[in-house]
């Protein structure tokens, strides 16, 4: 790892962020997979979103480059309307068929 | 055992174990609190990779909007408990499973086997400074990422209107 002039060392070593980032985006990928409400589905595509944000955040460090936090600011701007427009779809979802249940959700499915 | 490497056991530690719960808490409501505390545990983790900024919005954002909006459409649509009724698809779930863990492995392994970052030249872009980097963040968004800022506000005035209209009862 260099250290470029003006970034002071790592005090953990970088592998252990990405480990963290890694473990995060897998429980946020099962949650995706196992859970059947749409909500907590979406709760935890956001979980997965959170952990590349620290996977692009270690980058950034390890490289001593400000790229990395400007992505995850714009990141986090997506995610906030992602948010939005997902949860008004779910409202209106509820209202047309009265559950957020994926599985009962299945018209287009055949 | 450093202070640095204590905060970081603590944090990482703490959203690690509010994710599971995340995961295996059956109402809505407590997944999206266990998430609070997770997303708090990232925003730690932020401040150590001297990311002030981007741990401030993350609780501003996440924290306080997103995760808010999540809580206000549970209760808008009274969702207390996931449905207890046998599970249609329980090959898929162990597949699901399976995979999540698979491709942890599979990321993890490759990831910590990842060579070394490049050595940076001068000049290469702008560098994180030793003091406060948000002046120079605020320079750069401005500057180089004017455009994508743009568009940003753009998307978000779309999102917002398109939520407005998505959500609104049909006016016959």
């Amino acid at each position: 790892m260099n250290v470029l002039p003006g970034v002071a060392p790592m005090g953990v070593p970088p592998e252990a962020y990405l480990a963290v980032g890694t473990i995060l985006f897998a429980i946020g990928l099962a949650g995706a997979l196992l859970k059947r409400n749409a909500l907590s589905i979406f709760l935890s595509i956001e979980l997965m979103l959170n952990a590349v944000n620290l996977l692009v955040l270690t980058y950034g460090r390890m490289r001593g480059d400000l790229a990395g936090q400007m992505i995850v600011f714009f990141v986090i701007a997506i995610a906030a309307a992602e948010a939005a427009v997902g949860l008004a779809i779910f409202v209106a979802l509820f209202r047309a068929r009265g559950t957020v249940e994926v599985d009962k959700v299945n018209l287009l499915k055949w | 055992m450093t202070g640095a490497t204590f905060v970081f056991a603590l944090a990482s530690g703490l959203a690690i174990v509010f994710a599971l719960l995340m995961v295996v808490q059956k109402a809505p409501v407590k997944s999206v609190l266990a998430l609070v505390v997770t997303f708090f545990g990232l925003a730690v983790l932020s401040v150590q990779l001297a990311a002030p900024f981007i741990a401030a919005i993350q609780i501003i954002v996440y924290a306080g909007a997103i995760l808010v909006l999540f809580l206000f459409v549970i209760m808008l649509l009274n969702l207390t408990e996931e449905a207890r009724e046998k599970d249609t698809r329980p090959i898929q779930r162990w597949l699901g499973l399976v995979s999540a863990v698979a491709l942890a492995g599979l990321l993890l392994g490759v990831t910590l086997r990842a060579p070394p970052a490049p050595v940076l030249r001068p000049g290469d872009g702008p560098r994180i400074p030793a003091g406060d980097e948000i002046p120079l963040l605020g320079r750069l968004l401005f500057s180089d990422y004017l455009f994508a800022f743009e568009a940003m506000s753009v998307l978000l005035l779309a999102a917002a209107v398109g939520a407005l209209i998505l959500s609104k009862r049909r006016m016959e």
